[in-house]
């Protein structure tokens, strides 16, 4: 399993790669060792692509918080 | 004929009076077009006297005709009329004044008027002032509106106050001009290029209420339309209702068929324009929104699967499927050892039936000499032999005192 990208993917990258973790774990075949990887792998690709959602959340409300005052 | 004349020798009046008539009558009759701009008809003198103007230039010529003629126009002529006269020039010396002494004088028809007004306008659409690509765009939000028109007429009413209600903070320029009769067309070129030279003017409304094509008539008046030509600011013509179309129309950049159409034209309506924007930015969030509600779902689906949601899951499969290894294996385990156990138990069974100690618990004995040897047969010993006796449960030490052959025969059978 790739080990941690040298930037942080794009959103678009990240939700691939997830995809991807997530059907190979259900597909099963894999080492436990590498399997741990992959959920490793997953949670923390999950977690950029949470980032990016509540960073455009965040700034969507900030512009309507803007417009209300 | 030239006149010699001379310091010394000048010439009487009355010679220059009567060469000036000379040379007057050499023109001789012509047809003459123009608008009537006086006409003064008093009772009891049978002559009329009219001023007669050219359509285009500011030159005007005195006319008299007999007044039979005049009072048989019809329609009867009225200041502004446009009329062709036939009229010969001629000199009155004794008080020396020129006029056009008319013999016959034709009103110009509405539709000679409309035929003449047609040849003006394939006249000026050949010279290209018509030229679509001469039409400059009116500016969207204009700095100031100048506005030419009659003052305080409906026309001047209609385009302020629509304009104002599509745009409050609209700005005005009016400059105000005859919108009618023979100073009309003038004063339009005038209030329309004082306008143009005005820098915060951005656009010009030409505007007027409706009128008979008489009325009109200033606006197709070719000056005029030469000036709106040449003119830089984008020019709006609103001239009359929707079916008026007088020449302004085609030379000027845009045409609105009334002044309130005008107002809508050359103002936008600010308030539809904020509506707009709003709308629009609540469209844009919502898009936003949307997209973002449906990642987020996607992402939330992909996280609740057992792989990522419930790492154990994973875990519990291997941990289960060991477990059941386990069990297998322990069950193998256990068959192979109950198999060894039994057979084990068997092989004992079948030593211990095999084993002499069944046999020595019968009674038997087994004879083994010194070093151990099993001792079958009378002839192994001699006597005084130390030899030992293993019974069931345990050995004898003895001696041999003396051995005895006993017969095989007998024995035999019971070895067969």
């Amino acid at each position: 399993m790739a080990e941690k990208k040298p930037e942080t993917p794009s959103y678009e990258q990240a939700r691939e790669e997830l995809v991807e973790v997530v059907r190979t774990l259900e597909a099963g075949g894999t080492t436990l060792e590498e399997s741990l990887a992959l959920w490793e792998r997953g949670e923390q690709l999950a977690t950029i692509c949470q980032d990016w959602l509540d960073g455009a959340r965040k700034r969507l409300d900030a512009a309507i918080e803007a417009d209300e005052e | 004929m030239a006149l010699e004349t001379s310091l010394e020798s000048p010439a009487p009046v009355r010679q220059i009076a009567n060469a000036i008539a000379g040379w007057v009558d050499r023109l001789g009759a012509v047809w003459v077009e123009g608008q009537v701009a006086q006409v003064s008809r008093r009772p009891g003198m049978n002559t009329v006297f009219l001023t007669l103007r050219d359509a285009v230039a500011d030159i005007s010529v005195p006319v008299t005709c007999s007044r039979t003629l005049f009072d048989g126009l019809n329609p009867p002529l009225v200041e502004g009329a446009s009329i062709v006269v036939h009229a010969k020039p001629s000199y009155y010396a004794n008080r020396g004044t020129l006029s056009l002494y008319a013999r016959d004088i034709r009103m110009v028809g509405l539709g000679e008027l409309l035929a003449r007004l047609e040849r003006r306008r394939q006249l000026l659409a050949a010279e290209g002032l018509f030229a679509q690509e001469l039409k400059r765009p009116l500016p969207f939000l204009p700095g100031a509106v100048g506005l030419v028109t009659a003052p305080n007429s409906a026309a001047e009413r209609d385009v302020v106050d629509n304009a104002r209600r599509r745009w409050p903070a609209v700005r005005f320029e009016t400059a105000y001009a005859a919108m009618q009769g023979q100073r009309s067309a003038g004063e339009v070129i005038e209030a329309v290029e004082r306008l143009d030279r005005h820098p915060d003017v951005e656009v010009i409304v030409v505007a007027r209420g409706g009128g008979s094509v008489e009325d009109l008539l200033p606006f197709s008046d070719e000056a005029l339309i030469r000036a709106v030509a040449k003119v830089r600011t984008p020019v709006v013509s609103a001239i009359g209702h929707e079916p008026d179309s007088p020449l302004l129309d085609l030379v000027a950049d845009v045409r609105a068929s009334t002044p309130t159409d005008a107002a809508k034209l050359v103002v936008p309506d600010v308030i539809e324009e904020q509506r707009n924007v709003t709308r629009a930015r609540d469209r844009l969030r919502g898009a936003i929104a949307g997209w973002l509600a449906r990642e987020q779902a996607g992402l939330d689906a992909l996280r609740s699967r057992p792989a990522l949601g419930d790492p154990r899951s994973l875990l519990d499969d291997r941990v289960d499927e060991v477990v059941m290894l386990r069990d297998r294996a322990r069950r193998c385990l256990g068959h192979a050892l109950d198999r060894a156990a039994d057979d084990i138990g068997h092989q004992r069974a079948r030593a211990r039936a095999l084993s002499p100690l069944a046999t020595l618990q019968r009674g038997y004995a087994v004879l083994q000499d010194a070093d151990g040897h099993v001792l079958t047969s009378v002839a192994d010993v001699t006597s005084q032999q130390s030899i030992s006796v293993r019974v069931a449960d345990g050995r004898i030490h003895a001696t041999t005192t003396s051995t005895e052959m006993i017969d095989r025969e007998i024995d035999g059978r019971e070895e067969a």
